[in-house]
């Protein structure tokens, strides 16, 4: 053996380097931020430290989480403690024939994408990735519990291994049993679940993170054995080729916010491919956590707003039909329509630079009400795609 | 981090990063390894990116951090628990006997991260020892002896009939095997 041959095999190596690159040098800005802000905050609390590693080791001996399987290689990335709304970090690649990308959700504890023939579909696809943290599996009841701030999230039993994903341990599950359910809706609960057991494939999709793909059997009805087993092999290949922090088509926002407080920020997204965009047609501003629960895949603050926007074209009558008033020359109805405790406020215009648009909030002190956020606060960009904004708050 | 920070860094990456994963693809023998290595340094890069800024020779400094990951990803119980001593790289078709050349890939792929990462430095990154000791974070005899050990234990995996070139027969002992925790495995 000699040196010329080692020299050989490594530039042999070399230069059979595949043209296609899986690094991302923004994803990898992002955990660098990410862990410079960790380090930021360990250094701040050193001084509580030791009461903290009490409260872990506590926690930990009352929790005793139990994780179901080898998790995945430690050497591999960390999943993200939080998601950035405002950057898509899922993407398909790969969906059965006929299938296409519907929407998408994004918040900073979970993203997910909807996948079907359209939109009016009754049993899409789909996948729902959460951030490090958010999912707990448990050993005894075999389950999984997925949640956030706002939402009661996931719950599924693991009915048996699947094939793995992506070099990850991967699981079939189901809806799991609800606790304290009466035993006339426990029954009928089961039986709505039965042939369900594996409607779910969970597999964690990097250190520390879950991911689910939630197959069209979990709402379907009547589907023969060959139907559900070829759903199975199609959830398989779908989750071997998810991209996660790859780059995707732009997010971009037909409108933007001007002169808000400074802690105000884009706290949930939800959008639809428009071209080869993907488009913002709802969100929700937030400067901390979400109190409001959750709506639609968007999760509201009290006090604070939240916006749809689509084009005009896609609805008919989208506005009440009384009480408009004119706001920058814009037709507008502003409302307050009474739901729950909270006051509320929301204003619709039909049609303002071609956009179907509706600002709503709720709670009893706004600091900028919805008629000021539409006339002060508000610059409409328009139906050109052209001119949409990756910066929803300018 | 300001914004004409993030700037230079991502010009920076940008520009050296087919060269560290040329790098990290030849560490790791397999390009999605590699891909997962290169991300994992960038990261650690941008954290430490005062230092690639202050450091009088950037590059070594950045091959530096991504050969200190591979080595320290190695270490990780996981990638002992499952590594297959003879996973072949997925690159294009040797042009000579191809047996001989997996051989000598196989044989070098299960050699211990550290000794891996010494013939790297050494006979692909054209280092002297001491510069690949300042990497290693060793001496420079410990170099040395990595060197020495790592050809004597590929040596020893190809077997004493193998041939000094490509061309001659496989050895039997070089079949592919599956080492859980593998000897010699750091």
């Amino acid at each position: 053996m000699s040196e010329p041959q080692i020299r050989a095999l490594f530039t042999e190596i070399a230069d059979g380097e595949p043209a296609r690159s899986q690094v991302d040098i923004q994803l990898a800005r992002c955990r660098g931020r990410a862990r410079l802000r960790r380090r930021r905050r360990r250094a701040s609390v050193a001084g509580t430290s030791v009461l903290a590693t009490a409260a872990v080791v506590v926690l930990a001996m009352v929790v005793g989480p139990v994780r179901l399987g080898s998790g995945p290689p430690a050497g591999r990335p960390a999943a993200p403690r939080q998601f950035n709304p405002l950057v898509p970090y899922l993407s398909f690649g790969w969906l059965p024939a006929g299938n296409r990308l519907l929407a998408g959700d994004a918040r900073p504890e979970v993203v997910a994408l909807i996948a079907g023939r359209n939109l009016n579909a009754r049993n899409p696809w789909n996948l729902i990735v959460y951030a490090a943290g958010q999912c707990h599996p448990t050993r005894p009841a075999r389950e999984l519990k997925c949640s956030t701030a706002a939402l009661e999230g996931l719950t599924a039993q693991i009915s048996g291994r699947a094939p793995a994903v992506q070099g990850h341990r991967a699981f079939w599950a189901g809806p799991a049993p609800i606790s304290g359910l009466p035993p006339a809706l426990q029954h009928r609960r089961a039986r709505a679940s039965r042939g369900k057991a594996d409607s779910y494939l969970l597999w964690q999709y990097a250190r520390g993170g879950w991911a689910a793909l939630v197959l069209p059997t979990a709402n379907a009805t009547k589907l023969s054995a060959a139907q559900r087993e070829a759903y199975k092999q199609d959830a398989v290949k779908i989750a071997n080729h998810v991209r996660y922090g790859a780059a995707t088509p732009p997010l971009v926002f037909p409108a933007q916010l001007t002169g808000l407080p400074s802690r105000w920020r884009v706290g949930s997204v939800y959008y639809q491919p428009d071209g080869r965009l993907l488009r913002a047609s709802r969100f929700a501003l937030t400067t901390g956590t979400p109190d409001l629960g959750a709506d639609g895949g968007l999760e509201y603050q009290t006090n604070l707003p939240n916006f749809g926007i689509d084009p005009a074209t896609f609805y008919r009558n989208f506005c009440p039909t009384s009480g408009s008033e004119i706001i920058n020359g814009y037709r507008v109805v502003v409302t307050n329509p009474v739901s729950g405790t909270l006051p509320n406020e929301s204003l619709c215009a039909a049609n303002a630079d071609g956009l179907a648009l509706q600002i709503a909030l709720q709670g009893a002190h706004p600091p900028i009400s919805v008629a000021s956020l539409f006339g002060d606060h508000l610059r409409l960009l328009g139906t050109n795609p052209a001119n949409w904004t990756t910066k929803p708050i300018g | 981090m300001s914004r004409s920070r993030d700037a230079e860094y991502t010009e920076y990456v940008a520009a050296r990063l087919p060269s560290l994963r040329r790098l990290a693809g030849v560490l790791c023998g397999d390009w999605q390894r590699a891909d997962d290595l290169v991300q994992a340094t960038l990261t650690a890069l941008y954290v430490h990116w005062g230092r690639v800024q202050a450091a009088t020779h950037p590059d070594a400094y950045a091959r530096a951090v991504l050969v200190r990951e591979f080595i320290h990803e190695r270490r990780s119980a996981w990638v002992r628990r499952v590594s297959l001593s003879g996973r072949v790289a997925d690159s294009p078709a040797a042009a000579v006997d191809q047996d001989a050349v997996l051989d000598l890939r196989a044989a070098v792929a299960v050699l211990p991260a550290r000794q891996r990462a010494t013939l790297v430095l050494r006979f692909y990154c054209d280092l002297n020892v001491d510069q690949a000791a300042e990497i290693l974070g060793c001496s420079p005899g410990t170099v040395k002896s990595q060197t020495a050990k790592a050809l004597e234990a590929v040596r020893r995996a190809l077997g004493p009939a193998h041939p000094a070139t490509p061309g001659g027969q496989p050895p039997a002992a070089a079949q592919h095997q599956i080492f859980p925790g593998g000897p010699g495995h750091e």
